[in-house]
């Protein structure tokens, strides 16, 4: 327990659960304004092993995801094309942001612990789920808090669909 | 017609025949959708074809192995002592459960989580607890291994089962035309085409030949499905990137074939952005073609992507690009299973790795901004196809009919199209309906 930064914990949570928000209001550009400039979002792809379920892509591998805060506004730009057919017409997503704990990072940054489940509604379909864990490692910003780097660790091995919405 | 065919308990060879029409440019909605015909496929397809199941990077040492699937069928693929690879059907022989529940591993032994009977990595029954008080000893150890997929065959790395004794060589399988492009990529390599990590596993509720005949040479669907991605300038303008289309014997099929010269410019182009490493990889990777197979391939240079029947596809550009092999698995008639491998040369520099690597992941792949457009899209055909009318309707396969020969490359293998024709889709449903109806032609 020592190792947690409890005084930290509201206000963390809070940021995290104002940027949970902003995604599922569809404010993308407030969204993308969170994050650091060289800021890294990275999701590693889970593996089923005998035992131990912890193996993900290491450094060096494919992932889900492997980007920069430039893509991720590339992103934002094709779903305004009104061509981006994967969001055409936009999803409806809920992110459940919980089990937030803050720790010392690296130089001035915070790593913020938590998990995630995300609803994606489709069109008319039923909808799906995605479930895991972030790591977000946070600078001080104002009075606020800048995302340096989003890694995103799914439990699932396979994913109910391709992935069009940030997690 | 329709009435006719919901009488009979089974598909019949005409009626096949009549959803199916190359000639005339016609696929009935059926075939996308009944459960019958989704049936017959499990067993004239995928069990008379070649399928990849994995890559021998993946098992190095004895004992490793992956697993996979053939059709709906699970097998492990496992390297035994003395190198040899073996392919075995994933089930007891005792009760029929999965002996191996894990992606890959290192194993001396597959034990039933039932009854614990235990199986050698060549599938051998070694191991039956309470032989003497349960069986007597009178069980036969020796029959009851693991069933073993009769032929595997390897082609530059990639292994390849098929359940068919009968069957063409690998290497007659897939021909020499289509490997004349595929082998670009592999030999221009500066060390060994490695998979980077581990495989990417996605769903999609949509009938496995959508995904197929679309990687087969759909170049038509790009402008549209992924005109988002030139808009905001992922890519130049598609008629600057490739030119051909060209199909092959055993239904497959490419796109995306640059004309000769266009894809080492283009390279050329990139390695500018890059630095120094890129610009002397471009030309080191060239050479090893020019030198190890020929003028003519060096000029290609980069492929394009195409699909090995019947659910084998691939992805590949310039060298810069990393090979993307997509898989996909059936799962019963309006769902596939996408397992998507990616490769790259083990002998680029870092800077050209890393490139690659995001770049797969940020193009076609679950995430990829083409990936999941391309997977909207076969979904929402799948969805309309439960309609009474929609799901039996014929679907329009007839562009460029009766424009088949008008292509010609001097050099380039293969029946050779323009960019935009269907003449690879209906290439694909002649083999298909040749496999399903097991007649010639
Ligand atoms: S089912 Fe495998 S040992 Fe009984
Ligand atoms: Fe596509």
């Amino acid at each position: 327990m020592g190792e947690y930064l409890l005084e930290l914990r509201p206000e963390v949570e809070a940021f995290l659960f104002h940027e949970a928000l902003l995604l599922d209001d569809l404010r993308f550009d407030e969204w993308l304004a969170l994050f650091a400039d060289e800021a890294r979002y990275w999701m590693p792809i889970a593996e089923t092993l005998d035992y131990d379920q912890s193996r993900v892509s290491a450094e060096g591998e494919w992932a889900l995801v492997e980007e920069t805060k430039a893509f991720m506004a590339k992103r934002l730009e094709r779903m305004k094309t009104g061509m981006a057919f994967a969001e055409q017409p936009r999803s409806r997503t809920r992110h459940y942001v919980s089990n937030v704990l803050v720790s010392v990072g690296e130089g001035e940054t915070v790593i913020a612990r938590s998990n995630i489940l995300v609803f994606q509604g489709r069109r008319d379909r039923k909808g799906e789920f995605f479930a895991g864990y972030r790591l977000d490692s946070l600078v001080r910003h104002d009075s606020s808090w800048l995302i340096t780097e989003r890694r995103v660790f799914l439990d699932q091995r396979v994913l109910p669909r391709a992935l069009s919405v940030f997690l | 017609m329709a009435t006719a065919l919901m009488n009979h308990a089974e598909i019949e060879t005409d009626d096949l025949h009549r959803l199916v029409d190359p000639a005339r440019g016609i696929v009935n909605s059926r075939v996308f959708n009944d459960p019958e015909i989704y049936q017959r496929e499990l067993t004239q397809i995928f069990m008379k074809t070649w399928t990849y199941v994995g890559h021998v990077a993946q098992i190095p040492n004895a004992g490793d192995y992956v697993t996979a699937f053939i059709g709906e069928d699970g097998v492990i693929v496992s390297r035994g002592r003395g190198g040899d690879i073996n392919v075995l059907l994933n089930s007891c022989r005792h009760r029929g459960l999965a002996v191996c529940s894990s992606d890959r591993g290192n194993a001396r032994l597959f034990r039933c989580p039932y009854h614990g009977w235990t199986y050698g990595r060549d599938g051998a029954l070694l191991g039956v607890p309470k032989m003497q008080e349960a069986y007597h000893n009178e069980l036969d150890k020796a029959s009851h291994g693991l069933v073993r997929v009769p032929r595997v065959e390897i082609y530059r790395g990639f292994i390849f089962a098929n359940w068919d004794y009968g069957a063409v060589s690998l290497e007659d399988y897939l021909g020499r035309d289509m490997l004349w492009y595929l082998d670009i990529p592999m030999v221009g390599a500066l060390g060994n085409l490695v998979p980077i990590g581990p495989v990417m596993k996605f769903r999609m509720k949509a009938n496995w030949k959508l995904a197929s005949e679309n990687f087969a040479g759909d170049d038509y669907h790009v402008l549209s499905t992924h005109g988002s991605a030139f808009r905001i300038g992922f890519l130049p303008d598609y008629d600057q990137l490739a030119d051909y289309t060209a199909n092959f014997d055993h239904g497959h099929g490419m796109g995306d074939i640059p004309k000769p010269g266009r894809a080492i410019e283009n390279d050329r182009g990139m390695a500018q952005m890059f630095g120094p490493d890129a610009a002397t990889y471009v030309e080191a990777f060239n050479a090893r073609v020019r030198e190890h197979l020929s003028e003519r391939q060096a000029d290609v240079h980069g492929i394009g992507e195409g699909n090995i029947f019947p659910n084998l596809s691939w992805i590949k550009f310039g060298c810069f690009h990393a090979f993307g092999l997509l898989q996909w698995l059936p799962k019963g008639p309006d769902e596939v299973e996408v397992w998507q491998t990616t490769f790259f040369d083990s002998g680029a520099p870092q800077s050209v790795k890393d490139y690659a690597r995001s770049q797969m992941s940020q193009e076609n792949a679950a995430a990829g901004i083409f990936g999941q457009d391309d997977g909207e899209n076969f979904e929402r055909i799948s969805e309309v196809l439960r309609g009474a009318v929609c799901g039996k309707q014929d679907l329009h396969y007839a562009m460029g009919l009766g424009h088949e020969d008008e292509v010609k490359v001097e050099g380039l293998p293969g029946r050779l199209g323009p960019h935009y024709t269907e003449a690879n889709h209906r290439n694909f449903y002649r083999y298909w309906l040749q496999l399903m109806t097991g007649r010639e032609g």
